[in-house]
């Protein structure tokens, strides 16, 4: 049988992006230590914000701000993260559903172990110190009151 | 008999080199947006959305069709999209127009774009891949050694690609999307331009744009319906072929002159030069005019240079013109420019073509190639409907 060659392929280029102005002002709200959703034409708001209604398509501008707690729809536990997770720690994973927002957005959950989470309880966002308008910069979610 | 198919409305964004005030979503919808309010119609007067674009790799967003389903109004409605290298957008517009001509639908959104500031067009085109046996030599150096045989053939004249470079770039000023507004280029400043890929200048390649053009397409019924000019679809052919194989003939390929064929057929046309009123066709380099128009028929083998020398291609005295949006070389989103093409075509027939117009157009000739000039797309459009 023949040899099976075998390379490393790298590919690699500076994408760059324009945000625009609904995704750019929810990362700058970030930086800012603000969580942004954006209200639709029936009243509900979405969070993360989207430039156009998930149903009709309509343009959306409204943004409000939501948060910074929230309910836990649902979560999931992760021991060990993978090597590419953002967090290097076990950790949980759940959709928080922020005050004043009608749809849940996917988040890490900073809590010593699955013990602590519970669908419907009361967490609240933990931000970073140095931010720079990504969403990296909410560190993850916390049990309300247990301290920033 | 296939469906009668009309453009009901076209929409195109500004060209320029970076728009850094839309996201993609916010550029598509512009162009989608205009085209809609051309056609006079509103989003749930459209059926089914078709996009095309450039490889993936170009933004770096896999399959952008559905990240993009709620700024094009997709949401519950058939969204594809079509993938031909640079001929996308022409292609996009091919398989559109089928799918209103097959009587699946009534009216189809299509739209092409390329947002080129967020990537890297030149070297995203052709990925090295481990153990190929080609090698990137970028799409100039691939074409350069092409034109050089076609000199070689025809004799032309050393400058002839400059003339059509420096044509186009006139053209383009009577263009306010075009993307290059170069008001005081002289002749001289595009031959002494630096050489890139000899007999290739820098002034006679294209530019690297951002943005998107949008057509509506419908039925007879709603072809009918429209108060404004419509353009009628006399014919559309897509054709495609190896970039290798013995006795290829990369000057003027088999497929182009098969395509060429084709529509042409479609459209019950015997003299093309005569019967064609204006065309757009995708000559990123500038070289690429004459040799498109012996591949297409519109004058004899070895004579398209002699229709640049002799200005038959001008907007202003020709009478074929050639370009007149100012091309490729003068706006290049590369996923949409060759449904540009198609597009242009379109505004000529309506006579809503502006400052660019061909005074009286009736049919006009669309085409888009890509790839090593392997993939090909063509429309013929024209003010009145097709008798067969």
């Amino acid at each position: 049988m023949a040899e099976r060659l075998r390379a490393d392929l790298v590919l690699e280029y500076p994408f760059t992006r324009t945000t625009g102005p609904v995704i750019g002002a929810f990362l700058t709200g970030l930086r800012e230590g603000i969580v942004l959703g954006i209200r639709r034409p029936d009243g509900t708001v979405l969070c993360p914000p989207t430039e156009y209604d998930p149903e009709t398509s309509a343009p959306l501008t409204e943004l409000v701000e939501v948060g910074p707690g929230g309910e836990l729809v649902s979560w999931t536990w992760v021991d060990p993260p993978r090597s590419q997770s953002p967090w290097d720690q076990p950790h949980g994973l759940g959709m928080i559903r922020l005050d004043g927002a009608d749809t849940p957005m996917v988040h890490g959950l900073l809590v010593g172990g699955p013990d602590e989470l519970s669908v419907g309880m009361r967490v609240t966002v933990r931000w970073r110190s140095e931010r720079e308008g990504h969403i990296a910069d909410l560190e993850g979610f916390v049990p309300e009151g247990a301290g920033q | 008999m296939a469906e009668r198919t009309a453009v009901l409305g076209v929409g195109q964004t500004k060209y320029q080199t970076t728009r850094g005030d839309v996201s993609l979503p916010g550029l598509v919808r512009e162009a989608a947006y205009r085209a809609l309010e051309d056609a006079e119609v509103g989003w749930d007067d459209i059926d089914a959305v078709v996009v095309g674009k450039a490889p993936d790799f170009f933004e770096g967003v896999m399959q952008p069709e559905l990240f993009l389903a709620e700024a094009l109004g997709a949401v519950g409605k058939p969204l594809l999209r079509v993938h031909t290298a640079g001929s996308v957008g022409g292609s996009t517009a091919v398989v559109a127009a089928s799918l209103v001509q097959a009587g699946i639908h009534r009216r189809v959104l299509t739209l092409g774009f390329e947002k080129q500031s967020e990537s890297n067009a030149t070297w995203a085109l052709s990925l090295p891949q481990p153990f190929s046996v080609s090698i990137n030599a970028g799409a100039g150096g691939y074409f350069s050694p092409i034109i050089r045989q076609y000199m070689a053939r025809t004799n032309a004249p050393e400058l002839i690609g400059c003339m059509v470079a420096f044509k186009d770039r006139q053209h383009a000023l009577r263009n306010p999307y075009a993307h290059l507004q170069q008001q005081d280029l002289t002749f001289d400043q595009v031959v002494e331009s630096p050489m890139l890929w000899e007999p290739i200048r820098f002034s006679e390649t294209c530019p690297s744009s951002d943005g998107a053009c949008a057509i509506v397409l419908g039925d007879e019924a709603a072809g009918d319906a429209s108060t404004k000019p419509v353009a009628w679809i006399h014919g559309a052919a897509l054709r495609s072929e190896a970039n290798n194989f013995p006795g290829r003939d990369e000057v003027n390929p088999q497929a182009s002159r098969d395509c060429a064929d084709d529509v042409f057929a479609q459209a019950g046309i015997t003299d093309r030069r005569a019967e064609i009123d204006e065309v757009e066709i995708y000559v990123p380099f500038s070289w690429y005019e004459p040799m498109w128009l012996e591949s297409l028929g519109f004058c004899e083998i070895g004579d398209g240079w002699k229709l640049v020398e002799d200005g038959a291609t001008h907007l202003d005295g020709g009478d074929l013109p050639v370009n007149c949006s100012g091309g490729v070389l003068s706006s290049n989103p590369i996923g949409a420019s060759g449904m540009i093409r198609f597009a242009e075509a379109a505004l000529q027939v309506r006579g809503m073509a502006g400052d660019h117009q061909v005074d009286g157009a009736r049919k006009s000739f669309g085409h888009a190639y890509g790839g090593g000039a392997q993939y090909y797309a063509m429309w013929i459009v024209g003010a009145d409907k097709p008798t067969s």
